[in-house]
Formats: structure tokens, C-alpha cells, sequence
């Protein structure tokens, strides 16, 4: 059987804004069905990689395959839900009207689809478009972008003005996209926004694609702090010179240590006593992204 | 009628009834001072080429035979104000076409709708046409009706000729308009580019009576074509009309051709 294409594929992709670097050299590729998280502060090249996708400005070099085509091709845009990072929506036309332009023009949406949505967001579609808050544009950029059900969904800074409540929401739309096989492609400055959803995460910064990582893989190696309560103390010895425990304290009839990676070792040599509780901190993986940072920062310092 | 031609002229609904209520007014009232002129006309003769220097009334197109029907619309209506009040409402209207909503920020989602972006600028020209088509409508509707009610005495067929014209010119200045946002994305440059277009064409033509190389420069000024041939007077000028059209269907082109081809919203 032939590999499925890929949803994205980029080779050397690159754009100079005039002189300005808004682009280096991304070859990239996101598959079918993957939520892909796309991290890095502003100003590194999210959105200027985003435009490319979508044929809004035109690579400097480098080749962009979407969904298998050329992204000037107009027509598999309808394929795509995307919204943009920098959404402007004015005019005295109600949310709900600018919608129904929009479904029609890429061709229908399922019936009680974009009311559906708007209840889930808590977005009041009667308002007019010049009149709608922050928050409220982000939700109707939202509903747009999903209305359709896209295969590709396409969303730039996607949490930016929404409040917690309304996040949540929105990440179990993009949980739920998933799900039905369809691939999403966010960006983020924060980490945090996307990596409960995501699969892979890519980083850019300055320009240039600095990692991509699988999350799940990351997880795995991120360093975790593991808290044990026994009920009674317990040897120091069963616990020394464990693969992966570092930073290890024993006082008592509780254990506190770092694990790198898999914490299998860890919890064998505790099942001989009776573990009364347990206490495991969710991997930072944030600290590992600005490992990432930090250290092309200082290879920054270091060209310069 | 297209998706994309329907809801731009959506977009263009309350500019284009401001538009047409504000040339349409200024057209009655000018119309309807008729027979006072008629009544008068010795005194408004005088009164106009005292009231002017010469080379002003030039400019206005001269002022004589003011008292007659077809003199006075051509002073008061076809001249100057009119066409000057209606190519502003053309070039705002072509500015919207792109430029814009690019400046707002708005054309990014549009240009990422499963539109060719060859047939959104042609969608938008398109709708560009029928609005300046409405205004041109209402506002002759208004010269039939209130000339026929004052009694100017100038046959339909002449005015349907000298709106022709005015159609056509208006549509020009709104395409610049258009094509200078579609090739640049810049509002203040195709409003300046348009409007200076317009004053220098104007002077150009009005000119161009009396200074010789204003008579070579005026091949280039649409006024010539609109004005020349006095359609108010000789009826539909096929000719000098197709030069006028041709012109926007070239800038269209171009307009299609350039935005087709650049980055939206750098
Ligand atoms: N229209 C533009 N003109 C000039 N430089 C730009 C333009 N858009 C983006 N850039 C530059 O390109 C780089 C990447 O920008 P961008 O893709 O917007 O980053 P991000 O979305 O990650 O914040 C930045 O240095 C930015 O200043
Ligand atoms: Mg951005």
C-alpha cells in the first residue's frame, strides 16, 4: 500500500519579508490524523510559516505541499479551517451572516452545525461584527474555522483572548477533531496551551525550526518528582543506585526523588513495603523547552 | 448573481446609499433651479462672466448658453460638480475593493477562501460596476424626471447619452482606484494616485483649449473622452465611450494580474 500523503510537507521553505528573516529553511512534515503543535515566541516565524500554508504570501524559496497540492490551488481550501492569528472582523454585519457567507462560499455546512458551536463556545452571534469583543471575534474565528469540518485545521495562536472556561472547551473540540481522523496544526508562545493535545510538537524560533519532538516520547524523558509514603520507615539501601532515581532522599517513612524517564524501578523496589501514598508530580516540559531555548540563544550569542 | 459579488455590494450597501441620496440631491437642486435661470437668463448670463474670471469659467467649462436646457445641464450638471462628487464616490468604493479591508486585516480570512484570487478581484470589480451602476441610474432618474417636471425641453435620449458618458468616466476612476489597492494593498496611495489622476485630468482638458501641449497631453485625460464629443448635444459617442471602457477593462486586468501575483497583508 502507498504511504498516505502527507498533510503538510514543506522542503527548505523560506521567506524574507525584503531583507527581514521571517522564514529559514523549514522542512517539515505533519501527517494525516496528528495534532501538531507548533511553539515559539513571537516574533519566530509562526505565522509567517502559517501564511505560506495558505497561499496568503509566497515563499521566497523552498517547495509547500498541503493536502497534497500546491496551496495556490484555490480549491482545496475548502478543505481547510483556518484561523488567523491576527483576526479582524468589522462592519455592521451580524457574526451570524458573516458565517453564513462564509459556509457558503466553501460550499455548506451541516444544519444547527454553526449554532451548535456557538453554544458550546458561548458566543452570541447576533452581535455586529465592528461590535464584538476580543474574546467574542476569537470564538466566531473559532466557529468559522470549525463549522465545516475541515480535514486540515489550520489555527494560529488559537487561545489567545479566550478565557479558561472557553479554553477547555476548545481544546475538546480539537480533541474531538482528532478523533474523527481530521489533522491540526496550532500554534502557541505558551506550551502549556498545547500539550495536553498535541502529538508532536515542533519549535521555531528565530527563523528557524529548532526541534521537533513526539510528546508522548518527551514525556517519557522528562524528569519527574516522585513523593512515597510508607507505613513504616524504610531502608535507605532499597532505594540507592535504582536506573533513573537521582536526587534521592529518604527520611523515614517517606521517599523523595527525581525520575528520569520511565519510573519502573522506582515503583518495584517500593511494592516490597506498603505504600500509603503517592505523590507524582506532571513532567515539566515546559523546563525542557527552555532548555531548547536557552541553548539557541546562547549558540546566538556565541555567532554573534 | 456570484457569492462574492453579492456580498461585496452587501459591504457596499450604506456607502452607496449615502452616495446615491448626496449626488442625487445635489442633482435636483441644481436641476431645479432651471426656470429661475430661464426666467432671468440676461441677469445669470451677466451675472456668470462677471462673476468669473476667465480662465475660471474655463475651468467650469465655459458657462454660455446657460439659459438654454441643454447649456444649463451641461454647466450645472455634467460639467464639474456632479462628475467630481461621483468619481469621489467611485474611488472610495474602489478602495474597498482591496486596499481596504487588506489595511483592516479583513481580505486575509477572504483570500483564504476556496476563491481564485483572480476571480475575487474580478467579483470585486464586478460589484464595483453595479454600484457606481445604481448611483448612475438614480441620479439619471432624477435629471429625466425633475428636467422634464422644470421643463429643460432636452430629449431622454441625450441625457441617457451624457449619463453614459459619466458612467463610464466614474467607473474609470473607481478601477485606478481599485487596481493601485490591488497592486500595492496601499488605501492612501490609490486614494492619491485616483484623485490626482481626476484634478490633473480635469485641468489638462479644460486647458487644453488654449495651451498646445495640453492638447497632446490631453489623449491621456479621461475628460477629454467624456467631454469632447458633447454628448448632451450629438447623443451617444460610441467611440470616445469604448476608449473609457477599455481603459477600466485594462486596469481590471491589470488590477487581476498583480494581485494574483504579491504577498496579502505585508
Ligand atoms: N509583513 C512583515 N514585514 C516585515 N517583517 C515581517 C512581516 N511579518 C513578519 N515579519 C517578521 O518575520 C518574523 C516572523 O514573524 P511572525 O511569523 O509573525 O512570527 P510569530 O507569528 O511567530 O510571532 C519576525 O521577525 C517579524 O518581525
Ligand atoms: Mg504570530
Amino acid at each position: 500500500m502507498r504511504r498516505m500523503t502527507a498533510v503538510v510537507e514543506t522542503e527548505g521553505l523560506t521567506k524574507f519579508y525584503g531583507k527581514r528573516r521571517g522564514l529559514e529553511d523549514l522542512t517539515l512534515e505533519i501527517r494525516p490524523g496528528e495534532v501538531f503543535g507548533y511553539l515559539g515566541p513571537n516574533g519566530a516565524g509562526k505565522t509567517t510559516t502559517i501564511r505560506l500554508l495558505l497561499d496568503v504570501i509566497r515563499p521566497t524559496r523552498g517547495s509547500v505541499r498541503v493536502l497534497g497540492v500546491d496551496p495556490r490551488e484555490a480549491g482545496i481550501r475548502s478543505r481547510i479551517g483556518y484561523l488567523p492569528g491576527e483576526l479582524a472582523l468589522e462592519g455592521r454585519e451580524r457574526a451570524s451572516e458573516y458565517l453564513r457567507f462564509l459556509a457558503g462560499v466553501r460550499g455548506g455546512v451541516a444544519k444547527g452545525r454553526i449554532e451548535l458551536l456557538a453554544e458550546r463556545l458561548e458566543a452570541d452571534l447576533s452581535v455586529k461584527m465592528g461590535q464584538l469583543s476580543k474574546g467574542n471575534k476569537q470564538k466566531v474565528g473559532l466557529i468559522q474555522a470549525f463549522m465545516h469540518d475541515p480535514e486540515f485545521l489550520i489555527l494560529d495562536e488559537p487561545t489567545s483572548g479566550l478565557d479558561p472556561l472557553v479554553q477547555q472547551e476548545f481544546l475538546s473540540m480539537v480533541r474531538e477533531a482528532r478523533t474523527a481522523g481530521r489533522t491540526v496544526l496550532m500554534s502557541s508562545h505558551v506550551l502549556a496551551e498545547v500539550e495536553h493535545v498535541s502529538d508532536r510538537v515542533g519549535i521555531v524560533r528565530g527563523g528557524r525550526l529548532v526541534a521537533v519532538e513526539d510528546v508522548a516520547a518527551l514525556r517519557e524523558k522528562a524528569v519527574r518528582r516522585v513523593e512515597l509514603h510508607f507505613d513504616a520507615p524504610v531502608p535507605e539501601e532499597a532505594f540507592r543506585d535504582l536506573p533513573g532515581v537521582r536526587d534521592l532522599k529518604v527520611e523515614g517513612a517517606s521517599v523523595h526523588c527525581t525520575i528520569d524517564g520511565r519510573p519502573d524501578a522506582l515503583i518495584k523496589a517500593a511494592a516490597r513495603f506498603t505504600v500509603v501514598h503517592m505523590v507524582s508530580a506532571e513532567p515539566d516540559l515546559e523546563e525542557i523547552f527552555l532548555t531548547y531555548y536557552s541553548e539557541d540563544v546562547h549558540h546566538a550569542h556565541v555567532g554573534a | 448573481m456570484p457569492m462574492l459579488v453579492r456580498k461585496t455590494l452587501r459591504d457596499y450597501r450604506r456607502a452607496l446609499i449615502g452616495w446615491t441620496i448626496g449626488i442625487c440631491v445635489f442633482t435636483g437642486l441644481y436641476t431645479s433651479f432651471f426656470p429661475q435661470m430661464r426666467e432671468n437668463p440676461d441677469f445669470y448670463n451677466q451675472a456668470a462672466l462677471a462673476k468669473y474670471p476667465d480662465s475660471v469659467r474655463k475651468l467650469m467649462g465655459g458657462l454660455e448658453n446657460i439659459s438654454t436646457g441643454t447649456g444649463f445641464l451641461q454647466a450645472v450638471v455634467y460639467q464639474l460638480f456632479v462628475p467630481l462628487l461621483f468619481i469621489m464616490c467611485a474611488v472610495m468604493l474602489g478602495n474597498k475593493a482591496i486596499a481596504a479591508p487588506e489595511e483592516a486585516g479583513t481580505l486575509e480570512l477572504t483570500v483564504t477562501l476556496p476563491v481564485d484570487r483572480k476571480r475575487l478581484v474580478l467579483e470585486r470589480f464586478a460589484a464595483l460596476a453595479l454600484g457606481l451602476l445604481v448611483v448612475a441610474v438614480a441620479s439619471l432618474a432624477v435629471v429625466v424626471v425633475l428636467g422634464s417636471a422644470v421643463g429643460l425641453g432636452v430629449p431622454f435620449g441625450r441625457i441617457l447619452a451624457a449619463h453614459t458618458g459619466l458612467y463610464l468616466l466614474v467607473l474609470f476612476f473607481g478601477t485606478v482606484a481599485l487596481t493601485v489597492g490591488a497592486a500595492t494593498g496601499r488605501k492612501a496611495l490609490a486614494m492619491s494616485v485616483a484623485g490626482g489622476y481626476a484634478v490633473a485630468g480635469y485641468v489638462v482638458n479644460a486647458m487644453s483649449a488654449d495651451v498646445e501641449v495640453m492638447r497632446w497631453l490631453n489623449n491621456l485625460s479621461p475628460f477629454h473622452y467624456y467631454s469632447e464629443g458633447n454628448p448632451l448635444v450629438n447623443g451617444l459617442q460610441v467611440g470616445d465611450d469604448l476608449v473609457l471602457l477599455a481603459a477600466a477593462a485594462v486596469l481590471a486586468l491589470t488590477a487581476v494580474l498583480s494581485f494574483d501575483r504579491r504577498d496579502v497583508g505585508v
